[in-house]
């Protein structure tokens, strides 16, 4: 293996704080979007990482199966932002908090 | 004939009732009046034709199993027997006429079906305390007189004192009947069985002890329903009730149903010699208080509710002395007058304009019918015990009694017997001086007396003044015809000799002519009644309703008052709803942190993260150092 195991976890582990802090900083909805999807590919480079230490071919199938599952989830929640966006005229998270206790 | 027709006795006024009380104001007025007397008098007259089946050892007859479970067999049988029938004639007798003195009495009256119902029902529920076989059937009669008197005494309800009356009626007789349905528990674990014959044949093999306080016990039922000390504050108050009711309650039923239960299971409680000191002492205090408390009285109702409660401790000392038939015969003659004097009363009220107290009538003799006066004056001589009437005869046998009982101690219960007759006889005339001589005193205009309310009082005149006649003693030519009717029932004969008999009916008549001279000397021209300590101490009934609410409401409302507010408001309901207080108000904290914020939960998520994060790799360190 050329890079080593544990720089891919350092490197994986760095995306994920900077995915983790652009969702709880940003007040953007589509920024916070962002961020999950960088931590989500924080999630992929661990497996593929692993994958490859292990020498088995199951940690690149889930990431396939990730990868599927994460464009669907970004049309379902951009079609949803969207809808925020015409009911609000505006995309900051904390305006939408109709559910409060 | 057949012997089950002796149901008809009871049933019919039942049945009466029952129509009354269900049809009663859709049929028309006379219909529902006939259909009640009727009833009553259907009784009266079978009665008379089935009185064959009470001789000899009387007829018991079975209508059907009550309860049947295992070895306990209660059926719901009436014994027609000597006791049972002269008292079921009266009580029929009776009825018959103060119904259809209530016809004339009520004609106003919007609600005739409930009171006539009710009439009939109380007839009912008597004679199937007369006629049970069985304790049990003994009680259910009981308990429905209870049930009656309390609607009967509360019949005019819209005003709040006449309910209060009833209620008050229905409490105390209840606590009589507690000890009762004790004692009939206590009967029944004794005997295993409940039938009135064979407690009394197996009375006999009960311990001393046992008998006792199983006297004591029926002593407090029986003393409830008689107003007897200590549970005689009811009757005063009772007169709230329509008048002829009260001629129901205090003389023909009710009142007479204790001494007839004393009386029907005299063989168990003549067994303990303590237990009949009690039962003397306790008629004695009553008659001597009652008495006390005539004197003063001034509403016409209250002194003949007095004389009743007065009259009835006559009834106790005579089974307590031993003698059934004295009880029996004062309790027949004293049903008769009492009637009579009750129904004379509402007449009176009537012709004085609805007034009830007797210092502002006066002069009735002259304002109305010169009838009622006559008639009245039969019932209060027979009261007062004046000579040859039926009154008299019957509480001399009761002091004759007295007299003769080989205790010395009863001497002295003679002695209050002979002061209360005294007495008797001072507020009895006290009553018809006020009543009837002198001037006009009242306001009221006089209201019509139909014929309905005169012609009944003839028939019990007749019967108060001749009542003697029932238990003639033997010094005077007569049979004492109830002595032997009653046979093996009858207790103790009274036998003495002529000299000491005469000599007491010597101080007896001394004794009434005293009372009368009394009265005459201090009520011949009208006197005002004394407003002193003394006499309000009498008119207020010896203030025993205070002490009773002293001792007795007061500690028991302030009980309730505690549990109530001290227990029940402040500490059950105070931890309660300081509890639901508390989680309220963690709700309120905790409600803040649902924000609604999406940021607030992202932040919230990832310290929880975090959290997770740092116990996962402490767990791992922990683990790695083991």
């Amino acid at each position: 293996m050329i890079i080593p195991f544990g720089h891919a976890l350092a490197f994986a582990a760095a995306l994920f704080v900077l995915g983790l802090t652009c969702v709880l900083l940003r007040r953007q909805i589509i920024m916070i979007l962002i961020g999950v999807e960088i931590m989500l590919n924080a999630a992929s480079l661990v497996f593929i990482a692993a994958s490859a230490y292990w020498q088995q071919v199951d940690g690149q199938v889930f990431v396939i199966l990730l990868m599927a599952i994460t464009a669907a989830e970004v049309a379902v929640a951009l079609a949803m932002v969207v809808y925020l966006w015409r009911r609000k005229r505006t995309l900051v998270a904390d305006e939408f908090n109709g559910m409060h206790g | 004939m057949n012997e089950s027709l002796l149901f008809l006795i009871p049933l019919l006024p039942l049945f009466c009732a029952l129509i009354n009380i269900v049809f009663g104001m859709r049929l028309p007025r006379l219909f529902a009046e006939t259909m009640a007397i009727i009833g009553v008098a259907g009784a009266f007259v079978l009665t008379i034709l089935l009185w064959g089946y009470a001789e000899g050892e009387g007829t018991r007859a079975v209508l059907f199993t009550w309860l049947n479970s295992g070895t306990v067999d209660i059926s719901f049988a009436l014994n027609f027997d000597r006791l049972a029938a002269p008292m079921t004639l009266m009580v029929t007798g009776v009825a018959t006429l103060i119904h259809i003195y209530a016809v004339g009495y009520m004609h106003k009256e919007e609600d005739y079906a409930r009171f006539f119902g009710l009439l009939n029902l109380f007839v009912f529920a008597m004679l199937a305390i007369i006629l049970a076989d069985n304790l049990l059937v003994l009680f259910l009669g009981w308990e429905g007189v209870g049930l009656c008197s309390y609607g009967l005494i509360g019949f005019w309800y819209q005003k709040v004192e006449n309910a209060r009356a009833g209620t008050k009626a229905f409490l105390v007789t209840r606590v009589g009947d507690v000890f009762l349905g004790i004692a009939l528990l206590w009967l029944f674990a004794l005997t295993g069985t409940l039938s009135i014959s064979e407690i009394n044949a197996q009375a006999t093999s009960i311990s001393p002890g046992v008998i006792l306080a199983l006297t004591l016990l029926l002593l407090l039922g029986a003393c409830g329903k008689s107003a007897q000390m200590p549970l005689m504050t009811w009757l005063a108050d009772a007169m709230a009730g329509p008048t002829p009711v009260s001629a129901l309650i205090h003389a023909a039923t009710m009142v007479t149903a204790g001494v007839y239960l004393l009386c029907r299971l005299f063989p168990l409680v003549s067994l303990s010699a303590v237990g009949m000191m009690a039962i003397t002492a306790i008629g004695a205090l009553t008659a001597i208080y009652a008495a006390t408390c005539a004197m003063a009285q001034r509403e016409i109702k209250r002194v003949l509710a007095y004389s009743t409660m007065s009259q009835v401790g006559y009834m106790f000392m005579a089974v307590g002395a031993g003698t059934v038939t004295g009880a029996m015969f004062h309790l027949l003659t004293h049903a008769f007058f009492k009637a009579l004097l009750f129904m004379a009363a509402g007449c009176v009220i009537h012709l004085a304009g609805g007034e009830n107290d007797i210092f502002k009538m006066g002069g009735l003799a002259r304002r109305g019918p010169k009838e009622l006066f006559w008639v009245f004056l039969a019932g209060a001589v027979c009261l007062a015990g004046l000579p040859l009437t039926g009154g008299f005869f019957s509480k001399d046998g009761i002091l004759l009694a007295l007299y003769t009982h080989p205790d010395p101690f009863y001497k002295v219960f003679w002695l209050i017997a002979i002061l209360t007759a005294l007495l008797t006889a001072f507020y009895t005339f006290r009553l018809v001086y006020l009543v009837f001589a002198g001037e006009w005193r009242g306001t009221g205009k006089p209201h019509a007396i139909s014929l309905q309310m005169r012609w009944p009082l003839w028939p019990l005149a007749l019967l108060g003044l001749a009542g003697g006649l029932l238990n003639l003693p033997a010094f005077v030519g007569g049979s004492e015809a109830l002595h032997h009717w009653y046979g093996a029932l009858a207790g103790r004969l009274v036998t003495v000799s002529h000299e000491v008999e005469w000599m007491l009916i010597a101080l007896a008549v001394l004794i009434v002519a005293l009372g009368w001279f009394a009265a005459h000397w201090r009520y011949r021209n009208y006197q005002a009644p004394l407003d002193n300590a003394a006499g309000r101490f009498l008119l207020n009934g010896w203030y025993m309703d205070a002490l009773v609410d002293r001792a007795l409401v007061r500690p028991f409302a302030a009980m309730a008052r505690f549990c109530s507010s001290g227990l029940d408001r402040s500490l059950f309901d105070g931890t309660i709803n300081g509890l639901a207080r508390m989680v309220s108000a963690w709700g309120t904290l905790l409600v803040q942190l649902t924000t609604g914020r999406l940021t607030t939960y992202l932040s919230a998520f990832a310290w929880g993260f975090l959290i997770l994060l740092g116990w996962l790799l402490l767990k791992l360190v922990n683990g790695g150092g083991q």
